[in-house]
This record gives structure tokens, sequence and C-alpha cells, in this order.
């Protein structure tokens, strides 16, 4: 078996760089950013999800006030009744007493949530935050392990084999006695045989890493990717479902990670929140389709420039489970209807450093510091809207529920995510989050969302990158009976 | 348990290494059998902390149990092969033998190959675990080595013991003789412990699991009891495993203790046992008082054949062995199935949902629908075609096994270093 892993390693290896970057709900942007109230706590909530269930996920716990004195988290699965472990004592830093941090054992692929009680000043409140598991990739072996493992396993062979050798030589003997040449020759005949016996073992446990590695990957999430066509100026779209496993679990229960396409839920009252973003990153559009059948879906296109296009498009399962289909299609200039419903979008959107040009000479503003930005950080993206005498917009609106949404997107197109006021969680889920399984938190989660819904001039906005680069932000607010579209640059450092 | 000596074979012969009469038990051999109880504990330990409390890490004390085993088998392995090496003890060294240029007994090399294999699987199993993720079934690459390391320990106790009994007489051989079975009984148990998944109560009517069962469980009967050479030594290893899960689904519970990980569909609140213990004393006792029956078939070596090949000594195809096999074989299957299959309907009913017997104690992750919570069987055979065939196969296997058994024992009865 370890003689076998150098191989392995190099299989493991081309299939971690021929992988895309898959991430669920969000591309190559799996961490969760949730900002939320636990009763009249405020919170914000930054989960790292394993890149392996089952495994350890990373909890932070930032208080936007000083009256909590002490977090818990415990892991709770959003589907089916489960009863809470034992919470977990979130650690709080000494450097900072408003972050408490910890981890949790997410044990299963699906639907999760973490349930973060909050115990203060207020008495104690929970809110709860989804977290969809999934494995990303298999790790492969550093070459110091392999090399050490390759030795220890290469002494454990050579010594079973002299253990048998010895076995079949004298260990029968009286102490008096040597062994005749018969006997040695006996012991230097099984050696060859063990040492083929030990070969075959070797190729069988081989095989079997590899049967074990082959079935893993079967179960690691694969970005699913949807076919995008042009007809009679309405996008067609088929979703694809490479993650719907079937079979059964030890249990003989079915698979509690199974994804449907048949069992998708309204998100701010639409099943799908579509992003077009033309390759040169100018010509962006929110667009929402209607389903036609299970997995198909239809959009009758605004006037959209002539380009590459490529497509995200965000769903969430009724399990909570959010993902987002990928796709890529070439399309002509389309001279479709106007925008019509919660569409919206801009042709031609110039990006700026901190200020964006909207229309009617209104300007939405990046309230930045000249600190650079880095991956793993949380961090708050504020804007605010101006009109064109500098003064703060009155006008504007809830925009599907929300004060405004945003998109974070890298310019080769490899990192994706829709983020609102209250995160990067879909509404949907967050919502379900707060009712389903063992505790239901209605209370604490609606008081989130109301309170995010609230329109004024400025929005902002948790989120962290969680790959470098360069990218572009696009942050859609209602103003005036019209979504207003502004774009950003920013460049991301490790 | 008797203490007859069965002189079934050739007797064992004797040198002018026999030990005493008042000769004691050497340390290593105690070191050994207590690193080998202290493993097994560990690992029961270790199941149990998994089913109710979930959460894991090197520190748990079951890890620590286990380790610690792990450590006094290498102690003591590496000082019996280094002293024998190195010292000046001649008789020591005649006793041994050669592996890799070093000396001592054969015993102490497996036992310390074990501890090696053990050794060798925690950072493999470590990287398992960050690669594919915390596995939660036992059957794996890195648990195997695992396996085979405490598997080493254990047989390397026995073989350590074996090299001494052989060479003892009067009540020390007798001692040597109860801790051999005692050794053979952990066997039993490890075997069963690995056998879990595969062998539970919702199994217990299909032919998979006396399948699983008899791979390699008639092997370890067989081969100890020869080796040991005690009339009732079959019933005593099944008794250790029985009496050992007894006492445990008894004790266990009395401790508290609660999921630390989700998903949690069982509410639990003490420490779990693994499960009530299989009834494989029944076919032990079948084969305890099948084998005086038996054994002339062995000694009068009816039907042997020899075969020759040019420049190797001729070896035989034992007909008498292989008529021994085929009816412990079948008895094996036949009284296992003839007691498991029906105590498996009351296993399932409402009765055995107590203290005693204690099918109500479920794992907290067990779905409220999965068979175990909801007390059914759990078909695999779907066809009676499919039923037969695997039954075949357990035959086959239980037969094979105990052919294996036979010329191991036999082996081990002659191990003298």
């Amino acid at each position: 078996m370890v003689v076998q892993m150098t191989m392995f390693k190099r299989f493991l290896l081309i299939v971690l760089l021929v992988l895309p970057l898959a991430s669920f709900a969000h591309v190559g942007s799996p961490d969760i950013y949730y900002d939320g109230y636990a009763g009249q706590y405020h919170l914000l909530v930054t989960i790292r999800p394993p890149a392996v269930i089952p495994g350890v996920a990373e909890i932070q716990v930032r208080c936007e006030s000083s009256d909590v004195n002490q977090v818990e988290i415990l892991p709770l699965r959003m589907v089916g009744d489960n009863l809470p472990p034992r919470p977990d004592v979130a650690e709080r830093s000494t450097g900072d007493p408003q972050l408490f941090t910890g981890h949790l054992w997410m044990m299963d692929r699906g639907s999760w949530k973490v349930q973060v009680n909050a115990y203060g000043q207020h008495g104690n409140a929970q809110m709860a935050v989804p977290v969809p598991a999934v494995s990303m990739n298999s790790a492969s072996m550093k070459k110091t392990l392999g090399g050490l493992l390759g030795v220890l396993g290469l002494l454990l062979v050579a010594g079973f084999i002299g253990i048998v050798g010895a076995a079949n030589r004298e260990a029968k003997l009286d102490p008096e006695k040597d062994p005749t040449p018969w006997q040695r020759r006996r012991g230097l005949i099984s050696m060859g045989l063990t040492t083929a016996f030990m070969i075959g073992v070797l190729l069988f446990g081989n095989k079997w890493w590899g049967s074990e590695a082959s079935a893993n990957a079967k179960l690691s999430y694969i970005l699913p990717h949807l076919q995008a066509s042009l007809q009679a100026g309405a996008l067609q779209l088929h979703l694809e479902n490479p993650n719907e496993v079937s079979g059964f679990t030890q249990f003989g229960t079915e698979r509690p990670d199974r994804l449907r396409l048949d069992d998708l839920d309204l998100d701010h009252g639409h099943l799908m929140h579509l992003f077009l973003v033309r390759s040169d990153m100018k010509s962006f559009w929110h667009l929402h389709p209607n389903q036609i059948q299970t997995a198909q879906f239809t959009e009758e296109l605004p006037d959209i420039p002539a380009g590459h296009y490529r497509i995200y498009a965000d769903i969430v399962h009724k399990t909570g489970f959010p993902e987002t289909e990928m796709g890529e299609i070439e399309l002509p200039a389309v001279a479709g209807k106007g925008l019509n419903g919660d569409d919206s979008g801009g042709a031609a959107l110039s990006a700026g450093d901190k200020v964006s040009e909207l229309s009617e000479g209104y300007r939405m503003v990046w309230e930045r510091d000249s600190a650079p930005l880095k991956t793993k950080q949380p961090l708050w993206f504020r804007f605010h809207i101006e009109d064109k005498n500098g003064k703060l917009a009155t006008d504007l609106e809830s925009y599907m529920g929300m004060a405004g949404h945003a998109a974070f997107i890298r310019d080769d197109g490899e990192v994706f995510a829709h983020v609102h006021p209250s995160g990067s969680v879909p509404m949907a889920a967050a919502e379900k989050a707060q009712t389903a399984g063992s505790t239901p938190n209605s209370a604490s989660g609606m008081n989130m969302a109301m309170n995010h819904s609230t329109p004024s001039a400025a929005v902002s906005f948790p989120y962290g990158f969680s790959q470098p680069g360069d990218y572009h932000i696009y942050v859609q607010v209602k103003r005036a009976g019209h979504v207003e579209t502004g774009a950003f640059l920013a460049h991301v450092e490790n | 348990m008797s203490s007859t000596v069965v002189t079934t074979h050739a007797p064992v012969r004797t040198s002018g290494l026999v030990l005493s009469k008042s000769a004691t038990i050497p340390w290593y051999i105690w070191s050994c059998i207590t690193a080998s109880a202290c493993i097994m504990a560990g690992l029961y330990w270790d199941i149990s902390w998994h089913q109710t409390i979930g959460r894991d890490t090197f520190w748990t004390p079951a890890h620590l149990m286990i380790q610690f085993g792990a450590i006094l088998t290498a102690a003591s392995s590496s000082m019996l092969i280094f002293g024998t090496t190195f010292g000046r003890n001649e008789a020591a060294k005649r006793a041994s033998v050669n592996v890799l240029g070093f000396r001592g007994p054969l015993g102490a090399f497996i036992s310390a190959w074990g501890g090696a294999a053990m050794l060798v699987s925690a950072p493999f199993d470590n990287w398992w675990h960050d690669a594919y993720g915390l596995d939660v079934k036992i059957i794996s690459p890195p648990h195997m080595i695992l396996a085979l390391g405490i598997g080493g320990i254990l047989w390397g106790s026995a073989i350590l013991i074996l090299g001494e009994m052989n060479r003892a007489e009067g009540s020390l051989r007798r001692h040597l003789q109860s801790m051999l079975l005692f050794s053979g009984g952990l066997l039993v148990i490890l075997d069963m412990v690995l056998k879990l998944h595969d062998t539970g109560r919702v199994l217990m009517h299909t032919a998979y699991a006396y399948m699983v069962l008899s791979i390699g469980l008639p092997l370890w009967l067989e081969a100890i009891a020869r080796a040991s050479g005690r009339r009732w030594a079959r019933t005593t290893m099944a008794s250790i495993y029985t009496g050992a899960f007894l006492l445990l689904v008894w004790i266990v519970p009395l401790f508290p203790g609660e999921p630390k990980l989700g998903p949690v569909y069982q509410r639990v609140t003490h420490m779990l046992p693994l499960y009530f213990p299989l009834l494989i004393i029944f076919p032990a006792i079948a084969l305890d008082l099948l084998w005086p029956k038996m054994k002339n078939l062995d000694l009068g070596g009816s039907g042997r054949k020899y075969f020759k090949i040019q420049g190797l000594p001729r070896f035989g195809f034992e007909w008498g062995k292989w008529q021994q096999s085929v009816l412990a074989g079948i008895a094996f299957v036949v009284v296992m199935m003839a007691f498991q299959w029906p105590f498996a309907d009351f296993l399932m009913s409402p009765a055995s949902r107590n203290w005693i017997f204690g099918t109500h104690y479920l794992y907290y992750a067990m779905p409220p629908e999965s068979h175990e919570a909801q007390h059914i069987f759990y078909s695999i055979e779907h066809t009676t075609l499919a039923f037969v065939g695997k039954l075949g196969l357990a035959f086959a296997a239980a037969i094979l096994s105990t052919r294996l058994g036979i010329t191991w024992g036999n082996w081990m009865r002659e191990v003298r270093r």
C-alpha cells in the first residue's frame, strides 16, 4: 500500500488540478457571513466550513455590543427532527471581549445550521445560521509524511517477511539445536512466498485505497453547470444536477444529502436569481427566470449588448441548501423588451475604486479606508448613495425585501458571491434555519430580516474574500422606483 | 474450566531447557497480556465513546488506554529483543529466533511488529481523516493496519506464551495454558468487534451475518484450542467474550455521557455499550463436545495422500483433517444459526429493551426510520437462491477457517522459541 503511495499521490494531484473551484451557493467562496439578531443581541457570525465532511467548521461570533457574556454554539440538521447535542462554549478572545470563537464538527453532508446561544444582560436568546455542508475535495499527502509512511511501511513488510522466515526456520527447534540446511532452505522459501504474498497485499491495499478515494470523490460536491441557449430573444436554461446522490445510508435510510431539482424554494419571491456578466465586466444583469418545468427555466431578455457572458444561477432547495449553477453563452445584441418586475442591470457600467456614477447625477460611494483588502477577513462593505449635490439620498426603497443586493465577482469569473445586508446566506435558507430542526426560533430570525429591509441612504454587506485577485463588486439598490447598479473595483491580496 | 490436558497429538518434546515446576511466569508474558487486555478494553471504550459522545481527540481516555497498551508492548518486546541480542544470557539466545539480525522469542518479534503497525497506522489514519473526513466505519485501510497491529500484539502474546508453555511442565504449564486461553478470548473479542457492523441485530436473519461470522472465528477457536490442549478450550474462549460483553452491557450504562456531535436522533444520557453478545458460546460448546469424537480422524491419518516433487520433501493431503474441518465447520454454522436466529426474534421484541439485554441502547445518530431504531430486520438476500448461496459460502468459510485453524494450531503446539 505504502509503496504505491507516490503513484496515488500523483493521481490525487491531477484530480485536484482539473477540478473546478467548486462551492455551494456561490462559486469559489465557501465561507459564510451572517449578520443577525439573537433576541436583542446583534451578532455577526462567520463560519468557515470544513473542506471534507465529516470535518471541523470554524465559527467566529462577533457581538456588535458589549452586552453578551457568553456564547454557545451547536450544530443541527435543517431537515427532520433532531435533538441538540451538548453545546460548545465559544472561547472569548482576551484581546477583544466581543469576539467569541469555536469549532464544530459537521458529520454529514447536506443542509445544516449552527445555532448560536447568546447569554448576557438581556437574558439568553438564540439565532441560527444555515450551513451547507459538502466535501469539496481530498487533501493530497505531503512528501515528508508520504516518505515517512513509505519507509515505515517497508520496515513493516521486511519485518513481517523476517518473522515468517524465522517461524519456519527455527521456531519449533529445541533450544540446543541449530537449524538444518533443509530448515534454513524452508525459511528462505517461506520468505520468498511471503514476499510474493506481501506484494499481493500491497496491490490489494492500493486498489482498496483507490476504491475508497474514488467513492469519496463521488461524494465530493460538483459545481453544477447549466446549459444555456437563446431562442427568439428568450434565454433558455437547463439545469443539471450532478450531486443527486442516490442509495441509502449505513442505517438503511435515504441519504439526507440528496439534492433534487423539483424542490426549489422561493427566495425573495423568485425560484432563481440569474446573474449575467459579460467577460469585460461592464454589462451586468440580475434577472429572475420563470420555471417552465423541473430543471427548465426561461427568461425574456431585455436589451443586452453582444458578447461572451458568464451565467450564475442561484437557487435554494426546500431543505435550505443553496446552489449556484454556472454557465456561459455567446450572445448577439439582443433587442428585447424593457426590464420588468425585479429585473435589473446595466449595459455599460463603469467601475470605480470608490465612486460609481448612477442615473440622474446620483452617485454610490464605497466607504473604504486605504487598508489593502485581504483574504479570510470578515469585513463590512459600506456604501451610501448621494444626490448630485452630495446629499444623502432620501428616496431609497426596499429591493426584493432588502436594502440592497451585492455581487462579488472575480474578473476571471471563477469566484462569485451573491450577498445581502444580512450576509452571504440566501434569505430563504436563513428563514428556514430559524424554524427548521429542533429549536424553532422564528422571532429572532424575523427580527433580523426586518432590520435589514429598512431602506436608507446607506447599505452595508458583511463578507470576506476567500481567494485573492481582481474583483468587481456590483451593488444594487432601489431608488425612486427603479434599481440602480453601482460597480466597484477591488484588488484582494493573500 | 477444566484443566485436563488432552494428549491428542504426539507428546510435546522436552529438552534440557524445560523449566522447573516451580518456575514462575516471566515478566514479559505478564506485560504482554496486560498490554493486550488494555488495548481490547480501550478499543471497546473507544467505540462506546464514538456511539455516545462522538467527538474524538487524541487524548480521549479510550485512546490513552490503547496507546498505553501499545507502548507497554513496544517497551517490553524491545527490552526482550535487545536484551537477548546484546546480552550475555546464552540460554536465552539459544531459545530465540533470528529476525533481520536480532534475536529474541518469536512472540516478542510479532508483538513488536504489532506495536510498530499500530504506530504507523496513527499518522496514516490522521491523514485519512483530513483527506476523506472522519470515518464513521470500522473497516478502512488505516483501521485495518491498526487492527493488524492489535492482532499482531495479541498473537505475539499468544506465541510468547506458547514458546514458554511448550517447554514447561506441571503447574506452570497449566497457568500458561490459562493465559493462552485468556489471550485467545481477547482474539475472539477483537474478531467480534471488527465484525460489529456486519453481524448486528438487524442482520441476524440474513445468511450474510453467519457468513461473516464463519470467516476467521472458527480459525482462532480451533488454533488456540489445539495449541492449548485444554478439553474445553473453545468454550473458555467464547465464555471470555460472552462474559466480557455481558458485563459491559450491564456496567457501561451506569456512567453518564451525552452527544457532543450532531445530528442527534436518539436521546442519550449515559454511555452506550456495544451489544448483547452473540451466542457463539453454543457452537463453541458443540465443537468442544464434538472434539473427542473427531480426534481419531486427525490421529489415524485415514486416506492420507502424499505428493512428491523432485528436490522437495513430500507433502500430504490429509483427509482426516479435512473430514474434521467439514464436520466442525458444518456444526459451527448449524449450531450458531439454531441459537442465534430465534434469539434474534427475542432481541427485536419489546421484552429485550431493558438493562439485561440492552436493545434499547441506540447510537445517538441512529435515524428514527432506521431498521435498528424500529427494531426490525434488514433484508440483504431478496431471493431464496441468494440466501442459499450466502449460506453455502458461510459453510465453506467455516470449513476452510477450521482447516486453517487445524494447521495453525498444530504448528503452534510445537513452537518452542
